[in-house]
């Protein structure tokens, strides 16, 4: 928003103080300066707060009064007791969207350029001059922050405006020239059932004052800012009638514009001013808070004073009025709908007072209890030991295209793109991209992990619980310089290392590739990648387990070899876990598998080293081979 | 014989240093195992005069012994080959590929340096859920419906029912903020690095997909001191003792007053450049006072208690810090470690 200096010092007297102080007590106010090349006639700043007030000049003069500590010039107005005349009916069909209409009629008017000042005013805002007519609406709106509108009365169809709903398919050709078909929520000010005005949007072409006119109606609307917000984003229409509008002005504003704007028409282009309706059902009421200068120290930590609160609640047009001496009851001036609390009244006090000021203090109470879940450690230690194994940690975005078939994909309702219209069911659907960039780089080993959440839907799509968060480990793990084979030991080697290190080193992998530790699923195995549930592995970790790991005696236990012949499709998994659940059995590995010369076709042979406590091997190896050949299809190989 | 045992175990060992130097472990066996004068010999020989208490005791003491002492022998030996060099074409010289070593991904890097810190001041780090009810991401953080921030436009729905129970992806890491405040009593301090989601065009600096980080803090006596304070020492934790800082005002409906900070460009010193868009001053993060209706909708009297809320898209300063231009590339897969 482009601030001229000049329209500034219309309300507050700035001269003495430089561009620079001008600009950075805007930006202790709350808005910021854009750029910092001083242009010695605007300052530029960025809006984004909920301050209507602050979307007008004379809101901003009457926070840089406040802040400086300069009076502020009070606006000259025009205002008649007299009867309304209704010479313009208005009716208004879509009450929820029309909160005020407030108008007045002008008749005689001369139109012609603006004078001078208004017109290099407006340029130096950034809105081109028109005619005095149209410039005095713009004028009050940048002045005010309350957009109005003013019409021809010779080229309305019909001596009304009424407010309707907009109708499918209906048209309308803006100020500026534009066609467009309005939609859905959008309301209209019509003549004859004619739309001329998308309301609280943009006027259309159809009653725009020019030199010719000589009568108008001057109206000052008040409107829902949902229904505002909403239709100018799909009408794609932002301008600055929008921009306030989009907020939520008090309807009571209409009024001091309506009567500001009548002073400045009656003094630049003459002519006869005349009452006409003022549509406004329910009256809003001001906003009311009571006050206590405990609140304002406590929250602070500060020592203001009475005297202090009045002087900067005055400066910003709060009406005061004491209670107690230290309690208030604060009526929040017009223009203050961002106002809700006792705390806003003190921010606006800090804020003035300028938050700089407030020093610094530590907090010297005792630290609470920690509530940092376990799986956030457990999560980091897994994190650790991964990339001290060798693997690069990613975090990819869960986003994904949606798959319409698949039930327990979340889909999103108003994703912007079908490439992230739902989240992931599992981490590798957006892993998996990193593996394509390592390749690209030339990477032919490639060692990558996400720890990150999949999300399913496992119930009724109304209830915050069916939605899924599972937190995954994902692992791949390929060396294309490998076989497949070689390549997936070291894969298992790496899953080997994870489990091993949060106390886990019973687990096996089943024929349906899942990784097990009993009958608990802990994860699944593929050629080239392993997925473990974070979750489930917490539960039978045992964590930490740093004491089971350190030995200062060296135990020489028993070790033995067996050879058994198994069909080359049954998984050896079960049969590990078989043995190593045996009793005496410390561990067991596999030492090599094999087919081809002296293996029955359809066979494969696997060597197993075994250690064991018992301190006769032979007999160990002949419980073991018993055991096995009763419980799955093995011979035992000699 | 003990003190023989003994006196026998502390000279094999002192001998056994010196074999470890000069790889002299003949001699060392000859020394303690010759048949005629190796002293561990004589010693098992000595044994034949005990009588059978004193067999029966010191018996399997010695026979240890002589076991410890040849394999000593012999994992010396090992030991001193494999310092030297065996083969004399091996050239040790000669530079190999080194071990793989992973590293984290920047994200992490920065979650932990801030996980470290805060925690230093006794907060504790919660993720939260990121599919979250209207409820817990706007309602209790004083944005009602119709409210700008929950407009269709910004918020990623997943379901929305007609009896108002909306479903969404969390739009910020406040919604952690309002659960804990839900859940637990004071006094809390936590904070939450987490991933959110927002309707955005996906653009090099913005993405529908982005992470954040935010602490919280509630406890009795609170006050804009203390938030300054800690974020004072945030911001000296993160740029460096000599940044300075400016306050001012900043809109947030969850928080009143609401508080923005600035630290001062370092790359021209507030003269302004491209790294700061030429504003001589460098955004970092909003924060503020809890809001009264937020902390009342928690179930926490704010009549009692009080506190402070801060957060910051900590994408942008991975980026910056990472040189990595774009957001896409941050968390599309797009980045590769050397």
């Amino acid at each position: 928003m482009r601030i001229p200096i000049e329209w500034l010092n219309e309300y507050v007297d700035l001269k003495g103080k430089s561009v620079k102080e001008v600009a950075d007590a805007l930006t202790v106010i709350g808005l910021m300066q854009d750029k910092i090349e001083m242009d010695p006639d605007v300052i530029e700043v960025e809006q984004r707060l909920n301050r209507v007030d602050l979307l007008s000049i004379y809101g901003i003069a009457r926070d840089l009064a406040a802040y400086f500590d300069l009076p502020l010039k009070k606006l000259e107005t025009y205002t008649s007791e007299a009867e309304a005349e209704n010479i313009i009916k208005i009716d208004v069909k879509c009450p929820t969207k029309v909160r005020r209409f407030n108008t007045r009629v002008f008749k005689n008017i001369t139109v012609k350029p603006s004078p001078d000042w208004l017109k290099n005013r407006l340029e130096a805002y950034g809105i081109p001059s028109i005619n005095n007519v149209v410039d005095i609406t713009n004028y009050v709106m940048v002045e005010l922050g309350q957009p109005m509108h003013a019409q021809d009365l010779a080229k309305m169809s019909a001596p009304e405006i009424v407010f309707r709903d907009s109708k499918p398919g209906e048209k309308i050709t803006t100020l500026l020239g534009e066609k467009i078909e309005l939609v859905d929520g959008a309301f209209v000010a019509t003549q004859g059932d004619k739309p001329t005005v998308i309301g609280g949007i943009v006027g259309g072409v159809t009653t725009g004052v020019t030199e010719s006119t000589t009568d108008i109606i001057l109206d000052a609307g008040n409107y829902d800012q949902t229904t505002i917000r909403a239709v100018s984003r799909k009408l794609k229409i932002m301008n600055e009638t929008v921009q306030r509008y989009d907020k939520y002005l008090h309807p009571n504003l209409t009024q001091l514009a309506i009567e500001r704007a009548s002073k400045l028409i009656l003094d630049i282009c003459g002519g006869e001013y005349h009452n006409n309706f003022n549509y406004y059902p329910e009256k809003y009421k001001l906003i009311e808070l009571t006050l206590r200068l405990t609140r304002l120290n406590s929250v602070s930590g500060m020592q203001f004073t009475a005297e202090d609160v009045e002087k900067i609640l005055g400066a910003l047009e709060y009406t005061l009025e004491k209670v107690e001496p230290k309690v208030w009851k604060v009526a929040v001036p017009v223009h203050r709908t961002d106002v809700e609390v006792e705390d806003d009244l003190v921010s606006d006090i800090l804020r003035i007072n300028d938050y700089n000021k407030i020093p610094v203090s530590a907090v010297n109470s005792t630290p609470p209890a920690e509530i940092t879940p376990a799986i956030y450690k457990f999560e980091n230690r897994i994190r650790d030991e991964l990339v001290r194994l060798g693997l690069d940690e990613h975090r990819t975005d869960p986003l994904v295209p949606s798959r319409e078939k698949d039930s327990v994909q979340i889909k999103l309702l108003n994703a912007l793109t079908s490439e992230k219209s739902a989240l992931r069911v599992n981490v590798f659907e957006t892993l998996q991209q990193v593996v394509e960039t390592y390749k690209k780089f030339g990477a032919t080993e490639i060692g990558v992990f996400e720890i990150g959440l999949g999300f399913t839907l496992d119930g009724s799509k109304e209830n915050l619980e069916s939605y899924k968060e599972t937190l995954q480990v994902e692992c791949f793990y390929e060396n294309s310089n490998l076989s497949i084979s070689q390549s997936n030991t070291k894969l298992k080697a790496l899953l080997g290392a994870i489990l091993k290190h949060v106390g886990l080193q019973a687990f096996y992998i089943n024929k349906d590739n899942e990784i097990l530790i009993n009958e608990n699923v802990l994860g699944i195995i593929y050629n080239n990648r392993f997925t473990l549930l974070l979750s489930e592995v917490l539960k039978y970790s045992i964590f930490p387990d740093h004491e089971q790991r350190v030995l200062t005696t060296v135990e020489h236990n028993t070790k033995f070899d067996i050879s058994i012949i198994v069909e080359a499709d049954e998984a050896f998994g079960p049969m590990y876990k078989e043995i190593r659940d045996m009793d005496n059995i410390l561990n067991v590995e596999v030492v090599e598998e094999y087919t081809g010369d002296n293996i029955p076709e359809g066979k494969r042979a696997i060597l197993v080293e075994i250690e064991t406590i018992e301190s006769d091997p032979t007999m160990a190896r002949k419980k073991v081979l018993d055991h096995l050949m009763q419980r799955f299809n093995v011979t035992h190989r000699n | 014989m003990n003190m023989d045992i003994t006196d026998l175990q502390r000279s094999f060992d002192e001998d056994y240093q010196l074999a470890l130097q000069n790889g002299d472990f003949d001699a060392l066996f000859l020394k303690y195992f010759s048949k005629k004068n190796g002293l561990t010999t004589q010693l098992l020989k000595s044994l034949k005069e005990l009588d059978a208490d004193q067999k029966r005791e010191l018996g399997p003491k010695a026979n240890k012994l002589q076991i410890d002492q040849k394999n000593k022998i012999e994992e010396g030996k090992k030991l001193f080959s494999g310092n030297k060099i065996k083969d004399a074409n091996l050239d040790i010289s000669i530079p190999t590929k080194p071990a793989r070593s992973g590293m984290l991904h920047p994200t992490t890097i920065l979650f932990r340096e801030l996980n470290d810190f805060f925690r230093y001041s006794g907060f504790s780090v919660v993720e939260g859920r990121h599919i979250e009810s209207a409820e817990y991401n706007f309602r209790k953080l004083n944005l009602p419906k119709g409210h700008p921030a929950t407009d269709l436009q910004d918020t990623l729905f997943i379901h929305q029912g007609d009896d108002d129970n909306e479903i969404l992806l969390r739009t910020h890491t406040s919604s952690v903020e309002s659960r804990i405040l839900s859940e637990y009593k004071p006094p809390i301090r936590v904070v939450v690095p987490g991933y959110c989601y927002r309707n955005e065009t996906l653009t090099a600096s913005n993405s529908s997909f982005f992470t954040q980080y935010q602490g919280f803090v509630v406890d009795k006596g609170i006050t804009m001191q203390h938030l300054k304070d800690q974020l004072e020492k945030a911001h000296k934790f993160l740029f460096g003792d000599d940044v300075i800082l400016r306050w001012r005002y900043k809109y947030y409906p969850e928080v009143s007053p609401g508080l923005g900070v600035d630290m001062m460009c370092k790359f021209c010193s507030g003269a302004g450049c491209e790294v700061c868009k030429h504003r001589g001053w460098i955004e970092t993060l909003g924060s503020g006072m809890i809001h009264y209706n937020t902390l009342k909708m928690c179930g926490i009297d704010p009549e009692v208690y009080s506190g402070y809320a801060f957060g910051m898209g900590s994408d942008r300063f991975v980026m910056q810090r990472f040189g990595i231009d774009d957001i896409r590339k941050l968390y599309g897969g797009k980045i590769y470690y050397k």
